[in-house]
Order: C-alpha cells, then structure tokens, then sequence
C-alpha cells in the first residue's frame, strides 16, 4: 500500500468514495497521506473519518490542497 | 452496427412476422406496442376500466429500452465510456444496447436498489459502483447521480466519460413523445380519460402528458410520488418539497393535474393483490400507481391507463422482505 494519495483531482463525492477505498485498506497502526483538492472534499473526508472514530492529522500546501494524516 | 448478409436483407421489418436482425429492432414503437391490459379483479369499478400499459414486455424488460436506444444512438463518445447512475433499470437497458454496440459502460447505482438488478448489470458485463443516498452534499438523496456528476466533472477523470443524462436529455422526453404516448392514443383508440405515472426522471410524464394533451386537453395526467423521500420504490422520486434545483429538468410541469402520495406498504400490497387476483406480476412501483389509479376508480368514471415499468422477478428479495413485514402479513392474510 502507499503511504501517500493524491486524490486532488477528484471532486467530492469521487474523491470520497476513493478516500474511503484507501482507508478499508489500511491496516491497524499504518499510516496513509491523503491528499485533497476542495474544501466540499475536505469535508465529506473528514466527516467519514469522524464516523469511524479516526482523528486525521491537517495541513495546508499550497491554495487548494488539503492533506489529511490518518493513522488507523 | 455491422449489417451481415442474411435472408432478411432488403426486406422491411414486419412485426407480425416476428423475425429481426438485432434484439434492438424489438423495442416498443407505435408499430411494435407493448401491450395494455385490463385489469378486473382487482378493480370492482366497470365505469372505471383501468388498463395497464406492461413495459416489462420491452427487449431488456423495462419502460427503459425505450430511452436508452436514442440517447446512446445520439451521443458523440468516442473512446470515452459511457457511464449514467440508475436505480437499474435504465443501466440494465444500456447494458444491453451498449454490449450490442460494443461500446463499455459503467453504472452507478444506489446501495437500497434489490441484489437482482445488481447481479445482473455484472452479468451484463457492465462496471457497477454503488453510492449510498447520502453520499454527496451537492446532491442530497441521491448520491449516484451526484458521484456521476463528479466523475464527469473531477479533472483528472474529465474527457474519459461521457453520461447520457437521463434527467436532462430531452431524448428521453422525446422517446415517450414519440413511441409511447401515440401507443396509448391508437390503443385505446383516443378514449383514455386519465394517465397514471410515477415521476422518476419525469420522461414518461412529461412525454406521455403532452402528447395526450395535444391529442385531446380534457385527459388528466397524475403524477404518482412516494409519501416520503426515505422510501422502497426503486425509480421513484418524491417531488414534493424537493429544491427546485433537484427537479430534473426535463419535468414538464404544466400537463399535470394532480399529484398523488402512495405509501410503500400500499404499493406492496397492491402489487401483491394485482398478482393474486388478475395474475400480473408487476414491480411496486407499478403497485404504487395501480393503488392510486384505485382510488380514483372510486369516485371517477372513464378509461383509465397506468404506467407498469417493469416485471415483479427483479424484486423478489423486497417482496420477500415485505411479506415478514406486519403489513406485509395482514395483506397476505387478508388476501
């Protein structure tokens, strides 16, 4: 598995639905980088990390790029 | 499509003999007509004769063959894939033009649809995504038709999809104008009273109601919804209270004259009784309009046509579940 996606270029709910497809995959204690390119994204992503109980980790690179840090 | 040689080269298509050099020539026109049936058990009215118009007789098995030829017959794809979110039976219907075109597909389709109208579409060949109702902000309810859009529009999948758009493609309103509304015109030899449909993309109504109206202004045309938006009538969307940006376009509001509410259990319970006195299997959206078209057979006098998108087979897991529901038991009963 990678430890980053960049899932910029997707807009919401396509970026959430392969957001959701990496975090199933991730395993317990890894690690995973999801890169995100609108704020509708950062929001369906962070909403759904909250239903599974998952504090992600943010930071902001660049105008429209959100980076979500999530440890499982 | 590639013409072969064949014994039927050179020869008009006749409907009576039944012979035909693609499974797309068999799809309903005013000269091939799906048929209209009368129902009587279930309906004790005799001055309100309710015919049912069975779409399930369609090559792919729904009203949807209809649509689904014109729209992918007018699209510019290209190498692109075709993709469209249904609640499957407009995906099963492009399934099977696009296998006979040789053209690739993917549909979405909401998680509530039956595992039989699933199955098929990965029988079919066709790439099927699931999206939950609730999945997309932009559109609320309906997150299949939301995740299209984002699919079209997200840049890095923008220019390798292309969607008819069954919502807003006047094709689809078109095909009804066309094909199904003169059907009940001739077939009814121009005395239908009333038209009973549901709205989902509002093709049917919208196309049927005005070629109705055109023919004759006095024929009522009633829009059959579900009483709430959290509901088990696959295809069918409740208008009422919906933002007017959730409309689909092509609804042409001004040829109808009632809208009606139905519940799921009236709808199931109808469906079932429609099996059990006139032995017509028929989907609960057909239920649905049928229960409402009871109602009026109440206090009305006339000929009435209901609208019978598809067959009861693709719903036998909701049917199941309905007949362990209490009223589901009580209808089972009683009947």
């Amino acid at each position: 598995m990678k430890s980053e996606y960049d899932l910029s270029g997707f807009i919401c709910p396509l970026s959430l639905v392969k957001a959701v497809a990496v975090i199933d995959n991730l395993g317990d204690g890894e690690m995973v980088k999801l890169i995100l390119g609108d704020s509708d994204s950062l929001k369906s992503v962070v909403g759904e990390l909250k239903v599974r109980g998952l504090k992600p980790a943010f930071a902001k690179d660049g105008e429209n790029r959100f980076v979500l840090t999530i440890t499982k | 499509m590639a013409n072969q040689d064949n014994f039927l080269e050179g020869e008009e298509l006749d409907h009576k003999l039944r012979v035909y050099s693609d499974i797309t020539q068999l799809i309903a026109s005013p000269e091939n007509p799906t048929p209209l049936v009368r129902v009587n058990r279930i309906n004790p009215n005799r001055d309100f004769q309710i015919y049912l118009k069975l779409e399930r007789y369609n090559p792919f098995g729904s009203i949807k063959d209809r649509i689904v030829y014109r729209m992918l017959e007018a699209l510019e794809i290209g190498d692109r894939t075709v993709i469209e979110p249904s609640s499957g039976n407009t995906g099963i219907a492009l399934a099977c033009v696009a296998n006979a075109l040789g053209i690739p597909i993917e549909i979405v389709v909401p998680e509530k649809i039956p595992e039989e109208k699933k199955v098929m579409l990965r029988f079919l060949g066709a790439k099927v995504m699931e999206a939950d109702d609730a999945l997309c902000p932009v559109f609320p309810s309906e997150g299949a038709r939301g995740l299209v859009n984002a699919v079209i529009k997200s840049p890095a999948t923008k220019g390798s999809y292309i969607s008819p758009n069954q919502y807003e493609n006047k094709l689809n309103v078109e095909a009804h104008y066309r094909t199904t509304g003169p059907e009940i015109w001739q077939q009814t030899q121009g005395k239908v009273n009333y038209f009973f449909a549901g709205f989902g993309t509002c093709g049917t109504i919208s196309g049927v109601g005005r070629y109705l109206k055109e023919k004759n202004p006095g024929v009522k045309i009633i829009g059959v919804e579900p009483a709430s938006q959290n509901h088990k009538l696959p295809g069918m969307k409740r208008i009422t209270g919906l933002a007017e940006e959730y409309i689909p376009t092509i609804l042409d509001s001004s040829v109808i004259d009632d809208i009606v509410t139905v519940t799921d259990e009236d709808a199931y319970g109808t469906a079932m009784e429609l099996a059990r006195k006139d032995g017509i299997p028929v989907g609960p959206t057909t239920g649905a309009m049928l229960h409402v078209a009871l109602r009026y057979a109440e206090s009305n006098k006339g000929l009435a046509v209901v609208i019978s998108p598809d067959d009861a087979f693709k719903y036998a897991s909701f049917y199941e579940d309905f007949l362990k529901t209490k009223a589901g038991e009580i209808k089972d009963k009683e009947l």
